[in-house]
């Protein structure tokens, strides 16, 4: 491994490291718009220039691999930092200059390194024509993908995606020189299932997505590691929200999984998690709905299931390995209920990992893998109705939105057959016909771990607490505008992950050795017992270089 | 002073165009030396012989040549550069038209040394009927078993194929050619990798321009000592000089490289037109820095240029007189190389349209305090490394060198201007405090 | 000898285009000279500049399928290099030096004088559809300063008169 130093600090990193990641790892930060660790290396921008002891000419970081004994200088060279200032003026002669209505402002590379980049005595040359692309101002690329061309400072990053990731090659340049823009093929929508990256990779505000465009300024958010829920792929976000609302998924880096991407399926599954329609426990009492506490509740339901009797439950692979576990020990092992995990295909999705491999997804749920190496029994839409059709005594759906099927007339029929108690949070069908319906939180205010596809056990944060405020986000066609979340700050509610409940009740139930104080602690009880996550360490599982990349870098 | 022609034998003799009176004028027989030679030994001669690159760098061809790995499996592809662009450069098209089989011996040739069996010529997209001309020679010599499969019955087999760019001066840069040649966007690629080892389909690749691979076969059946004989150490051989702009007979010249200007400008091309007085002169395309009249004695070669700060590159030598507007000439320069600046990187894209505003500006009457400055700040800027190719280079050393040599008649010019009329803002009528928002 | 006239297909001809078995073959001789099919990029589009007079949507369409490249890679080819005509071109198409040999021995006036002659600008062509201007950068050819090029062919050492007589014959040929 070469050694090396950057502006006096001495680095090791390995060999064929550029010298802005061996930067990174020295704790310097080179400046840059066209380089991205996923992409190819071109060197466009010309901002990252470093002087190299014993080289005439100062040369791009981004194109230069370290060398056993290199003596770099970026900060602490006076010649790179005029370069770069020269570069910023270029950039800027003709940028519209508009942060305060650019929605970007806020985590625009092009803003920060104008703040780091620029002398105290930059004087503006800016006096002559700026160049501007009329027709192409404020327009849609694609469903998701906003263009304001004027802002475009020629990086490629957008097109390079299409090439190397999605490939797709559906975004080029247009002509040449001061006049090229960036366009798809003859007017084409930018429409592929990976569209909205293009606004992730661009440094600036010439690619912004739509439907977060003038939601949230980028400062206000505060951003919390995820999973995405919109597939067994697994891939790494983060959950950006504020007052507790979410209002976006931006990629989390992770090179096994999804390298920075995400696919427009997930990330526009974000909104979603502030669907919240119930918010308080309810019981049935004739025809009625009637709120209760979860005190009251959780006494209830201890009464019913010592009562004995043929109990059924519906798991979910939406659930935590660790709630999945709760599930399986208390109902199945200590109740003796039958347990089944219905799994639905969905729409296939695939994703592209670092090492540049496509990974597809088997099902539409984040933890199928965790519930298969948990042994339990994967159901699909008629093993599910099957299972509805047998005789039981007592049903627990732990996620009502776990499979499409229970939303059908058919199966709320068999559920109005015996007690039932459901789980739900989205507004569904499955509340007129429980016996007691649950609230259940989102995964932004749960906490666990899921098992991707690929064998990767990722941990997940919670955001909030639950939201006290009803909410629907619209369904159904995309509008051009999606209406702003009603501030929804005030106390919490009463919504609760079902890892809390099944605690609870096995409290009530008096069943000792599942008496957890929380996530980490089943999952230390994981560790020890399960074969699938031996060795493993709760504290150790948001990987190491999660997180290390990350432009957007307003509130970790 | 003009001695024997050896480049342009062919000027003025049609049938010289011919394969047949090729032939009959001891054509090919470089090539067959070669091939009985071997290809180390054809590298020798050119090494011995110090011929240096025509396409405008000067780079030593032999020694180009011999950065192509020897232990490399697969293809290794020559690729002849015809894309002749730089404003003042005319003598390719002229060693085309005259004597295309001195082309193609001199691709076979070096194709041969570098062990490459196929060859493209990149020809610029304009030069339709040169195309031609080299695509019917191609046929006659393949036709006549010099190339192709086994050629003159050697083992050794060549395709040469010809290939049209359409319009784009920067793809006369090698890497951007070979980017062009791949079917891409005419983007110079980033080097290190160099073309001799990564170069066109990712396969060791040579790029030479048309009139050194012309001066090959004259040293395979001249000797190395011959070629080197004429000019002066270094700086060896025949070589074609471009001449246009206001001289009285513009055309190209072959002379022995190291005539000075004066003599290029005064003898050879009968002197500035009209019998006005020189202003100035761009000795190497418009992307050398430019020369007053007092500089007119510099010798034409490499080294002499180098050392009085500018360059001989392509020996396309335009002449201005006096009658010539500067800032104007300056603004012309700037305009060509804004449009052909391909767009990649940073400095060059806002830089060379940058300049056309200013320029155009000051041209136009318009100058401002201060914009001779800016002009240089940009050009330092653009170039010495600050671009991925040397087209930052290309408009930023002309421009520098017109501001500086010529800084007063910038300072009159802006001196005189008549500010630009600025665009009045509307300004929008006090409407009163609105309802709701208090008084 | 006079430049051959363009014969540019109209736009509705080329909305969707198939290649016919005569330009089909000249496009696998293309192909069967380099070893990617993208290299060939640049030959086809010539061909079907040749074929068609122009390259449309549909042309670029065609030309992405032959040689399984995206459309929006293959507009971002025919955009970047100047000589595709991405609208139908006049029969004949002068493209005028601009450069500063050119410029400084009467190009300069002679594209004033092309321009009063045909009552049309750069980039514009004239209402009958015989001429179109266009002012291009350095063709080459600065020892025959003024230079025009008109479609494939040269015109060196121009003056008015010169360009007066060429473009009569040229009407006159129609």
């Amino acid at each position: 491994m070469p050694k090396l130093t950057i502006d006096g600090r001495e680095v090791e990193v390995a060999a064929g490291t550029n010298l802005i990641e061996a930067a990174r790892a020295a704790g310097v930060e080179i400046p840059y718009f066209c380089y991205h660790p996923y992409l190819r290396v071109v060197g466009q921008c010309r901002i990252c220039m470093v002087e190299i002891e014993g080289q005439p000419r100062l040369a791009i970081a981004c194109a230069t691999p370290v060398a056993e004994g290199m003596k770099v200088k970026s900060e602490t060279s006076a010649r790179a930092k005029e370069a770069r200032e020269a570069v910023m003026e270029f950039l800027l002669e003709n940028h519209p200059l508009d942060c305060p209505v650019c929605d970007q402002a806020g985590e625009c590379l092009l803003q920060d390194h104008s703040m780091t980049e620029q002398g105290r005595q930059f004087t503006s040359h800016m006096t002559d024509v700026r160049r501007t692309f009329p027709r192409l101002e404020r327009r849609l690329l694609g469903p998701h993908i906003v263009q304001n061309q004027n802002r475009c400072i020629h990086c490629s990053r957008c097109i390079r995606f299409t090439q190397e990731v999605s490939e797709t090659s559906a975004l080029t340049y247009k002509w040449r020189g001061n006049g090229m823009y960036i366009d798809t093929f003859d007017g084409k929508p930018l429409d592929d299932p990976m569209s909205a990256c293009v606004a992730d990779v661009c440094p600036v505000g010439a690619l912004t997505v739509r439907e977060f465009r003038f939601r949230k300024r980028a400062w206000k958010l505060r951003s919390t590691p995820s999973i995405c829920p919109g597939c067994s792929i697994g891939c790494n976000v983060w959950i950006d929200h504020h007052e507790r609302a979410v209002y976006r998924f931006t990629p989390r880096e992770n090179p096994e999984i999804n390298a920075t991407w995400t696919c427009d399926h997930g990330r526009f599954l974000a909104r979603s998690l502030n669907d919240q329609a119930y918010l308080y426990p309810h019981r049935r009492v004739g025809s009625q709905l009637t709120r209760v506490s979860w005190g009251e509740a959780i006494a209830a339901l201890a009464v019913d299931l010592k009562a004995g009797g043929r109990l059924r439950v519906v798991a979910s692979p939406n659930l935590s390995n660790e709630e999945l576990y709760l599930a399986r020990e208390l109902f199945g092992r200590q109740l003796r209920g039958e347990l089944a995990v219905p799994v639905w295909a969905g729409e296939p999705r695939r994703m592209k990992n670092g090492r540049k491999e496509w990974l597809e997804s088997t099902d539409a749920h984040p933890n199928s893998a965790g519930a298969r190496r948990l042994g339990l029994e994967l159901v699909d839409g008629d093993g599910l109705s099957r299972f509805l059709y047998g005789a039981a005594d007592l049903t627990i759906v732990l996620d009502a939105s776990v499979h499409p099927f229970l939303a059908t007339q058919e199966a709320l029929q068999l559920l109005r057959v015996g007690p039932s108690i459901a789980f739900a949070r989205a507004e569904h069908p499955i509340a007129n016909v429980a016996g007691w319906l649950l609230p259940m939180a989102s995964l932004a205010s749960d906490e666990g771990t899921f098992t991707s596809s690929t064998g990767a056990v990722q941990r997940f944060a919670p955001a909030f607490a639950p939201p006290g405020t009803v909410r629907r986000t619209p369904t159904g066609g995309m509008s051009p505008t999606v209406p702003t979340i009603a501030s929804p700050w005030g106390p919490p509610g009463e919504a609760r992950p079902v890892w809390q409940v099944l605690v609870a009740l096995a409290r009530a139930l008096g069943v000792a050795s599942l008496d957890f104080a929380g996530p980490a602690e089943v999952f230390a009880q994981l560790v020890k017992s399960e074969k699938a996550f031996a060795g493993l360490k709760w504290e150790k599982l948001e990987g190491a270089r999660q997180g290390s990349f990350r432009e957007r870098q307003h509130v970790g | 002073m003009s001695g024997e022609a050896v480049l342009l034998r062919g000027r003025g003799r049609p049938e010289h165009a011919t394969l047949k009176g090729y032939l009959a004028a001891g054509g090919y027989e470089g090539w067959k030396k070669a091939l009985t030679a071997g290809p180390d030994a054809v590298v020798k001669e050119v090494m011995d012989s110090e011929l240096r690159g025509r396409g405008g760098a000067g780079f030593p061809t032999a020694r180009k040549w011999s950065f192509v790995p020897k232990d490399h499996p697969g293809p290794r592809y020559l690729v002849c550069n015809a894309d002749e662009s730089e404003p003042g450069t005319f003598k390719d098209r002229e060693l085309m038209e005259v004597d295309p089989h001195q082309l193609v011996e001199g691709v076979a040739i070096a194709a041969y040394a570098i062990r490459a069996n196929t060859a493209y010529i990149y020809i610029r997209g304009e030069f339709v009927r040169w195309a031609r001309i080299l695509e019917e020679a191609i046929a006659e010599a393949r036709g006549a078993g010099l190339l192709g499969k086994d050629a003159l019955g050697s083992g050794f087999d060549l395709d040469v194929w010809v290939h049209r760019g359409a319009g784009a001066y920067i793809c006369g840069e090698e890497t951007a050619l070979i980017e062009s040649l791949e079917g891409k966007r005419g983007f110079p690629r980033l080097k290190p990798p160099f073309p001799a080892v990564v170069g066109v389909f990712g396969k060791p690749t040579v790029v030479n321009n048309v009139e050194t691979l012309a001066c090959v076969p004259h040293i395979m059946t001249r000797g190395a000592h011959w070629f080197a004989s004429i000019g002066r150490p270094r700086n060896t051989g025949p070589k074609l000089y471009c001449i246009s702009g206001l001289v009285e007979r513009p055309g190209v010249y072959e002379l022995p490289l190291g005539v000075t200007f004066r003599e290029l400008i005064y003898e050879h091309a009968g002197g500035v037109r009209g019998g006005r007085a020189l202003k100035a002169f761009f000795p190497g395309g418009t992307s050398a820095p430019i020369m007053t009249a007092a500089e007119v004695d510099t010798k034409a070669d490499f080294d002499a240029c180098a050392e009085a700060g500018t360059m001989l590159g392509s020996a396309g030598v335009i002449v201005l007189d006096e009658g010539v507007d500067i800032v104007e000439a300056a603004a012309n320069v700037a305009h060509f190389y804004a449009h052909e600046s391909c767009g990649q990187c940073t400095p060059c894209r806002e830089g060379s349209d940058w300049c056309v505003d200013i320029l155009d500006r000051v041209a136009a009457g318009h100058g401002r305090a201060g914009d001779p400055e800016a002009l240089l700040r940009i050009c330092k800027f653009s170039s010495g490394g600050m671009t991925i190719c040397p087209l930052g280079d290309a408009f930023a050393l002309p421009i520098s060198s017109i501001v500086t040599k010529f800084r007063g008649e910038f300072d009159r010019r802006i001196a005189a201007a008549a500010a630009l009329p600025q665009k009045k803002l509307p300004v929008l009528p006090w409407a009163g405090p609105r309802p709701g928002f208090g008084s | 000898m006079t430049p051959r006239p363009i014969a540019a297909a109209p736009a509705e001809s080329l909305e969707s285009v198939a290649f016919d078995a005569a330009l089909s073959a000249r496009i696998d001789e293309m192909l069967a000279r380099y070893p990617t099919r993208r290299a060939a990029i640049l030959p086809v589009l010539w061909l079907c500049q040749e074929r068609f007079g122009w390259i449309s949507p549909g042309v670029m369409r065609a030309v992405a399928e032959r040689l399984g490249e995206s459309p929006a890679f293959v507009e971002g080819i025919v955009t970047f290099y100047t000589m595709f005509y991405t609208s139908p071109p006049a029969r004949y198409v002068l493209q005028v030096c601009t450069t500063l040999s050119c410029a400084v021995c009467g190009g300069r006036e002679l594209v004033e004088h092309l321009k009063r002659r045909l009552g049309i600008g750069f980039g514009e062509r004239t209402a009958d559809g015989s001429f179109q201007l266009i002012g291009v950068q350095c063709l080459g050819a600065c020892g025959g300063a003024p230079v025009v090029q008109i479609n494939d062919d040269y015109y060196e050492n121009l003056d008015a008169a010169r360009l007066d007589a060429v473009l009569g014959e040229l009407e006159g040929s129609r």
